[in-house]
């Protein structure tokens, strides 16, 4: 079968390239026997899958670039395979999947690749030139995600040259990986200082502003010295709080365990909504999220405890997701840069 | 077609359901009350009952007490660089060890006019020295770490808000 669909490929690719297609058929050859060796691979097809529309779109666009009428096929081949992949996945239509399969594991090979020659700066062991083109291209694409985020902070007075360094070194700086790629272009020596500079200095910026929003009426100071100012009394005026009720708590003291057990969920509950400080970076409220039975010796009632999760949970899932959503993606109490 | 993308809907609802019971343990604020809960009312219990309440308003009543505080501070919020720091001081020695000189402060250099930044260098002294482990970071990590600082101090205010109201009513 996997003849007969590399020949209808041929025919209908006349305008293709004839190497682009050995090179695939090549691949394919690669894949399979990587495929026959993994232990995973139903779990594997079924990954790619789900995760086809992605690769596919993947496909498209790189593979557009090389080939024009590469596509089409694609989304013949697809075409039916794809509503057999909903459920498990037939043998027949293993070949499909496989010409499928081998984009995306090519994909995720060259994905992979970009990682591992940035991290250990060698290259994969295969390498055609699709793959290469493959690689800068989602690269390319990664590093334009990451400068949406950081062109929002650049100044628009700057010139476009000065722009594209700049991607050049936040785009390195923003990439979480341990070697951090730097292309050299022309002139950048001499402006390393004043580019790390710039971007310790937008940083810097970053910051504060995150600050601002946490600290209550600091909207109103402007300039660093005025902002820091309210951060500190602010700091203090909790420091001093803190001390002044853990006092008052020690002096009760007597009375805890009593209070210990008395303690309900609900109670907490108010005072996490009542929340005005906004932990998330991202401009979501508190989520009503009900605490879990404290391990406490004095056992806490469970009945109790039950029907405030049962209400809890049935409240809006959708609102609630997305907000324990951009929770759960900060960093545990906040920061995440 | 309907009923299976309704039924997938529903599916998925679930699992979002069941992952949700999961993931409220995670809850950053919920697991931060909690432990620092179950760690500062049994010290506090300990501290009652080993001095008699005559020396309630005694000094090392305070300190015993604030480094209790400190300690459920430093273990419920353990993924900042200032509360592991304020875990070692508290762990390693019981008194102030004297300031350090903040040079790091100084060296970082910070291009501002001549005024305004050696006003904004003296309000960084002061934050240093406010939050724990201040001393050894530069303007930077100080700023990343007042924001977590503040956090935490703002969930510990409603614990103890809510203990002690727990206590009086």
């Amino acid at each position: 079968m996997l003849e007969s669909l590399v020949s209808l490929e041929s025919m209908s690719l006349s305008s293709m390239d004839v190497s682009v297609l050995e090179r695939l058929k090549w691949l394919q050859q690669q894949q399979q026997q990587v495929l026959s060796t993994t232990n995973a691979s139903p779990e594997l097809l079924q990954f790619h899958g789900t995760n086809n529309d992605e690769l596919l779109q993947n496909t498209f666009s790189h593979f557009q670039m090389l080939g024009s009428g590469f596509g089409p096929n694609y989304s013949m081949g697809f075409g039916p395979s794809h509503e057999a992949m909903d459920g498990c996945i037939s043998r027949t239509n293993s070949c499909q999947m496989d010409q499928a399969d081998t984009v995306g594991v090519m994909l995720k090979n060259s994905e992979e690749n970009i990682t591992i020659s940035l991290k250990n700066k060698r290259k994969s062991e295969v390498k055609t030139r699709e793959e290469e083109k493959t690689e800068k291209k989602i690269k390319v694409e990664a590093e334009t995600e990451l400068n949406m985020k950081v062109k929002s902070n650049l100044s628009n007075t700057e010139a476009s040259s000065e722009t594209s360094k700049q991607k050049s070194k936040a785009a390195s700086e923003n990439q979480k990986l341990d070697y951090i790629h730097v292309r050299a272009r022309r002139g950048q020596a001499t402006d390393r200082h004043s580019l790390a500079e710039r971007a310790r200095r937008e940083k810097i910026s970053k910051k504060m502003k995150y600050l601002q929003d946490l600290v209550p009426g600091c909207n109103k100071v402007t300039g660093r010295a005025g902002m820091l100012d309210e951060i500190i009394n602010y700091v203090q005026s909790l420091q001093r709080q803190v001390e002044f009720l853990s006092m008052k708590l020690a002096v009760l003291n007597p009375e805890l365990e009593l209070a210990m057990e008395d303690l309900s969920v609900k109670q907490f509950q108010a005072y996490f909504t009542n929340l005005p400080v906004v932990v998330a970076s991202k401009p979501s409220l508190m989520v009503d999220a009900p605490l879990f039975p404290l391990d406490q010796q004095g056992s806490l009632d469970l009945s109790v405890i039950n029907p405030n999760q049962a209400t809890t949970i049935e409240a809006p899932s959708a609102s609630w997701e997305t907000q324990s959503q951009s929770l759960y993606n900060t960093s545990s109490l906040g920061f995440q840069y | 077609m309907k009923q299976t993308n309704a039924h997938m809907e529903r599916q998925i609802m679930n699992k979002r359901k069941r992952v949700f019971s999961v993931q409220e343990k995670k809850n950053p604020k919920a697991v931060f009350a909690k432990r620092y809960v179950s760690h500062l009312v049994p010290a506090l219990k300990k501290i009652n009952m080993n001095k008699p309440s005559s020396q309630i308003n005694s000094k090392s009543f305070e300190q015993t007490v604030q480094h209790e505080v400190d300690m459920a501070l430093a273990l419920s919020a353990q993924e900042f660089a200032w509360s592991r720091f304020l875990q070692h001081k508290l762990l390693s020695s019981p008194h102030e060890d004297p300031s350090y000189s903040s040079k790091i402060l100084e060296t970082s250099s910070c291009k501002q006019d001549g005024k305004e930044g050696a006003e904004i260098k003296k309000k960084l002294k002061e934050l240093q020295k406010l939050v724990p482990g201040g001393e050894e970071m530069n303007m930077e990590e100080i700023l990343s770490e007042v924001g977590s600082y503040i956090v935490c101090l703002e969930l510990q205010m409603i614990v103890l808000k809510s203990l002690v109201q727990d206590n009086i009513s």
